[in-house]
């Protein structure tokens, strides 16, 4: 009844807008993001990992303690560590390799196959699009962590059973909470991958090669993870972007091991304003 | 052929109407300048675009209509000068003025994992004067407009240059627009497709859309446009409509005569300069007018069958003023 008037008016005189509805173009990107085959693939990928990890612990048995994570190994008999685990193992690398995916199509990608001015000539004003691009890095990355942690749920019910979670700490949780372990730890992992996100979107803002960002961020990860295992530069951890990715089984604690979790998120927080502050900055004055 | 011939005639009828005061213009710098360190793309180029025409900037490559056409729409910043457009501060009021305004520049970009149609509906997507129920109909009419809604559904990855460019120009027309600027808009058509494209700068020159295209194709030019404006090593040179600039290139006289030595030395004695072309007397109206050419040829008992006004070619302007600056 209400749109009748605004309709006749639209029909007589041209609308005069100077952007498009913000939830049209956040739905488009989305969508762009979404039915981009390579993104599709990898989700596929991190949906396929809790399973394949899970088969191999049902066939082989878990790791004895000592040998790769120490969450691995208290999979067997305890179905909800395995989506922990899981995220543990893919949070070293392949989440990150995600995340900074989609983060170099979004700038970089788009720049070299020149759709980029047409998003700015639309016009998308330049602060929108980085907030625009910004959510689809967030809405790729936080499904790629969504469905590892509902996959690795599933098989991990499906292949140990277990109506609860038997925390580090030894004692018993029941599944309710044990749910909420999960997602908290889900949560949190997003969290630090928005982070490699965000700086992933500032690279990509300073070059049309979405090669040069995945390659950049990658080396860091590895430089990083170097850099952490030497003694003699313990003072360079707190600002180090991978310190404490794995304190994410803290929240399999009991109870909740909280600082390191804080101080994790204190730390990505400060990258992902890092990372947008920097790409608003680039992308306001960058010749397109 | 036809839209050819409509767009010269129409072309030439109603330039002399527009004022050219700055209402009156769609888009226009002034002092506009970018320098890439050393290299100076564009030097103090004061360019107008009245509304309702349709301007071609002619220059060979690298003269800096590219540049220009960027500064122009915000997608670079200039070094120094001002640049509006429909009347707004560009980079500025952006967000006003680009609404209107459909561009085609550095070549159509859309991505290839996706069909011409997909594509043509993201731009929709972020178009701010469609409607959302608008959106699907005028993605349609676009795609019917240049001539690819049989290839729509077809992945852009297996697009032909010349469809490419045609979902280009489909994207910059997907709203009614104000102006709309094409930077070089027949690269990679067939002649064709470059027929399609001068009737659709004709439908919008029609309409009273101005039009903005950057060439270096002279002949593209003088088919399609009523202004001109040249540009050389980043330096405007000349603008103006196209006909008084022809008309500046200097008219000539061609006459065919029953008696070639006879006329020639008849128009010799009278102090008027000739010079025979193929089997015609061709003579520069510089400081003579023809009737005086005609009668002087006629008094002499020269016999005149036919007489007809010829223009220079913009080729042969461009020439002349391309070579005077350098």
């Amino acid at each position: 009844m209400t749109t009748t008037p605004a309709e006749a008016e639209r029909a007589s005189s041209p609308p005069h807008r100077s952007a498009a509805p913000l939830v049209r173009v956040l739905s488009a990107e989305l969508r762009w993001v979404l039915r981009r085959p390579r993104n599709l693939l990898a989700l596929l990928l991190v949906a396929a990992l809790p399973v394949l990890i899970g088969t191999a612990i049902v066939l082989g048995g878990s790791p004895p303690p000592g040998h790769g994570p120490p969450v691995l190994s208290s999979v067997a008999g305890n179905g909800l560590m395995l989506p922990v685990a899981t995220l543990v193992l893919a949070q070293n690398l392949l989440l990150p390799l995600i995340a900074a995916m989609v983060a170099a199509d979004a700038l970089a990608g788009e720049s070299s196959h020149g759709t980029l001015r047409g998003l700015l000539l639309a016009p998308v004003g330049r602060v929108r699009l980085v907030w625009v691009k910004a959510f689809g890095v967030l809405a790729m990355t936080v499904l790629a962590v969504a469905v590892i942690v509902v996959s690795g749920t599933i098989t991990g019910l499906v292949a140990f059973g277990g109506d609860g979670l038997v925390t580090l700490s030894g004692t018993t949780l029941p599944l309710g909470e044990a749910l909420g372990r999960v997602a908290l730890a889900a949560g949190w992992s997003a969290i630090q991958m928005l982070a490699v996100g965000a700086v992933a979107l500032a690279i990509s803002s300073t070059t049309e090669h979405p090669l040069v960002v995945l390659a950049v961020i990658l080396g860091s990860l590895i430089v990083f993870g170097v850099l952490g295992a030497i003694p003699a530069l313990e003072w360079l951890q707190p600002v180090l972007i991978t310190t404490g990715w794995s304190s994410v089984v803290d929240v399999l604690r009991d109870p909740i091991l909280a600082e390191n979790l804080l101080t994790g998120l204190w730390r990505a927080g400060c990258y992902v304003l890092i990372g947008i502050s920097a790409t608003i900055a680039r992308m306001t004055t960058r010749d397109i | 052929m036809a839209g050819t011939a409509d767009l010269s005639e129409r072309g030439t009828a109603d330039t002399a109407s527009a004022p050219e005061d700055d209402g009156a213009l769609a888009a226009r710098t002034r002092g506009l300048r970018k320098t890439y360190g050393r290299t100076t793309a564009v030097a103090d180029v004061d360019l107008d675009v009245p509304r309702g025409a349709v301007l071609g900037v002619l220059g060979p490559n690298g003269s800096g209509k590219t540049t220009t056409i960027r500064m122009l729409l915000g997608l670079t910043q200039p070094t120094s000068g001002s640049a509006e457009l429909l009347g707004h501060a560009m980079p500025e009021h952006a967000g006003r003025a680009l609404p209107r305004v459909g561009a085609l520049v550095e070549g159509p970009g859309f991505h290839p994992f996706l069909s011409g149609r997909e594509n043509l509906l993201r731009c929709a997507a972020v178009e701010p004067e469609l409607a959302g129920a608008a959106r699907r109909g005028a993605v349609e009419e676009a795609l019917e407009r240049v001539g690819l809604t049989g290839a729509a559904r077809r992945g852009y990855r297996g697009y032909s240059l010349g469809m490419k460019q045609r979902l280009g120009l489909a994207a910059a027309l997907l709203t009614p627009r104000d102006l709309v600027v094409l930077d070089e808009p027949t690269n990679g058509l067939d002649p064709a497709g470059t027929r399609e494209i001068r009737r659709i700068i004709a439908d919008l020159h029609a309409a009273g859309t101005t039009v903005l295209l950057s060439s270096h194709l002279l002949a593209e030019v003088e088919a399609t446009c009523t202004h001109v404006a040249v540009l050389q090593r980043g330096s405007l040179l000349t603008q103006g409509e196209l006909t008084s600039l022809l008309e500046s290139g200097g008219t000539s006289l061609s006459v065919s005569v029953s008696d070639n030595s006879a006329g020639m030395a008849a128009l010799r004695d009278n102090g008027i300069t000739t010079r025979q072309e193929g089997e015609n007397l061709r003579v520069e109206l510089t400081d003579v007018e023809a009737p005086d050419v005609i009668a002087t040829l006629v008094r002499a008992g020269v016999g005149v069958h036919e007489a007809r006004r010829g223009r220079a070619g913009l080729e042969d302007i461009f020439a002349r003023l391309t070579e005077e600056e350098s």
